[in-house]
């Protein structure tokens, strides 16, 4: 469903992502994991179609990532991005007017999920609430691909646990949510696959399931051995 | 497209409503000091209302110029980005709502201008006096000016023309400072610089054609060109945007 072939982002003398070659299927909940500055973001940003790649190319079903794949896949940043005059419900008419896929119906059950007023301005919002406001925005799409930069960022335990379950409800056999989050064990309880990225590059892909009855490992264990070095050598 | 100007307009609809305020309580004060024969306040109010129609349709063009910036600058610029657009209608919606935007503004001026001029005259009754006084200080600059409805239409609309060209060429060095020199020191100064050269040749372009002409098809060529210089730096900025812009 989603592939980067040889994908490489370059800023400078740093290379952000480095000759990623990864393919992504429907169906999973897939968890990207790495520390900062690994290139999560970055590779979501490609294959959202926001970032060019300075070599290399995200296919989404065969066809290279443009002006068609934003309206099948959505990407939500980390980084708060609603414009500052906008209100909760001046962001889901936003998303209504450009998005086929919108489900006005679905943004505000789940701002009701999330105790989140329509009527709040997104600049007055905590970072907590502005969390929130984007995942429900985000999955009132019915997209094909979800991807979720760090969703459970500034977010507290009770609205993490209704975050999972809203992740959860959208999950479908034709549909693909890619997450990316430092929270490890958070990610474990619901992702099926998980991709490691280390410095730009991909180090390795599990099937989580396959790999804790195999190795006995779970995916924090996996996190801890391939990182665990590399904490060491930055410190 | 009608989204996208739809976007565009409400971004930048707080600062037009603030000229409009402003362009009512500046009217306002012309029309009580007329009334009252105030004429210090008249005076004041007709240099604001001049110094508002230039300032206030320059201002919209800036203003689209900062928020290009900001939407390929900042993270708000996903909201744009994302959705399922080309640059090139992206931009189109840019440019069609800040032309429309300062053909608006101008056109609001202008007949603002127009009734305050007949008010005045049908108040003073001095207009034979005032063309006069005109004429022969353009006469002193060797200039002969048909000082007529048409005349200042054409000045008008080339004045508008010229400053949608000046925006979209700022597009392109914004895009260009942006894109292509991303991270590169003084990027802000070559844009700038580019800015100046583009707008420099452009000048000289409009001058080598319109040379030797009378005011008024001077002013018509002077509008058309800008125009078409105005649509040469939106495709070339579209195209840059679509090949190389991150944000």
């Amino acid at each position: 469903m989603l592939r980067s072939e040889e994908l490489t982002k370059a800023f400078g003398a740093k290379t952000a992502v480095d000759h990623v070659n990864l393919r992504l299927e429907a169906g999973h909940i897939c968890a990207m994991l790495g520390p900062n500055g690994s290139g999560k973001t970055t590779w979501m940003k490609m294959a959202a179609g926001l970032c060019k790649p300075t070599s290399g190319t995200v296919y989404f079903e065969g066809e290279p990532v443009g002006v068609n794949s934003r309206a099948s896949i959505a990407y939500m940043s980390t980084e708060p991005y609603f414009y500052t005059w906008m209100t909760l419900k001046d962001v889901g008419r936003y998303y209504g007017d450009f998005f086929a896929d919108y489900s006005a119906e679905r943004y505000r059950e789940l701002l009701d999920r999330f105790e989140l007023e329509e009527g709040l301005k997104t600049k007055t919002l905590s970072s907590g609430m502005m969390a929130k406001a984007k995942i429900a925005v985000t999955l009132a799409r019915d997209a094909k691909v979800w991807m979720l930069d760090e969703p459970f960022n500034g977010i507290d335990l009770v609205a993490r646990d209704r975050i999972k379950e809203a992740i959860i409800s959208a999950a479908a056999p034709d549909k693909l949510l890619l997450m990316s989050s430092h929270l490890v064990e958070e990610m474990e309880s619901i992702a099926d696959r998980a991709v490691f990225l280390r410095k730009g590059k991909l180090i390795k892909e599990v099937d989580i399931d396959t790999e804790r009855a195999e190795t006995g490992c779970s995916i924090a264990d996996e996190y801890r051995r391939i990182y665990g070095g590399q904490e060491e050598e930055d410190a | 497209m009608k989204n996208l100007i739809k976007y565009e307009f409400r971004k930048t609809w707080n600062t037009k409503m603030i000229i409009l305020g402003i362009a009512a309580f500046a009217e306002v004060a012309f029309l009580v000091s007329l009334y009252l024969n105030l004429e210090e306040i008249n005076g004041l109010s007709i240099f604001a209302l001049t110094m508002l129609a230039f300032g206030g349709v320059m201002f919209i063009g800036i203003q689209s110029v900062l928020t290009m910036h900001q939407d390929m600058n900042t993270r708000q610029g996903y909201m744009l980005y994302m959705t399922p657009n080309s640059c090139f209608k992206i931009l189109g919606g840019k440019v069609l709502e800040n032309g429309l935007s300062i053909f608006a503004a101008g056109a609001f001026f202008f007949a603002l201008g127009a009734l305050d001029v007949t008010l005045l005259v049908a108040h003073l009754g001095q207009l034979q006096e005032l063309i006069n006084v005109v004429n022969s200080f353009a006469k002193q600059l060797s200039m002969e000016l048909p000082l007529n409805a048409e005349f200042f239409g054409l000045l008008a609309l080339n004045f508008l023309c010229t400053w949608l060209n000046v925006v979209n060429t700022a597009y392109l060095a914004d895009v260009v400072a942006t894109c292509l020199l991303s991270g590169k020191k003084h990027n802000g100064w070559i844009g700038l610089l580019l800015f100046l050269v583009i707008s420099g040749a452009m000048s000289a372009l409009q001058q080598a054609i319109t040379k030797g002409m009378a005011w008024q098809p001077m002013l018509i060529w002077d509008a058309v060109i800008a125009l078409a210089c105005a649509a040469v730096m939106y495709a070339a900025t579209a195209f840059l945007m679509d090949r190389h812009l991150s944000v």
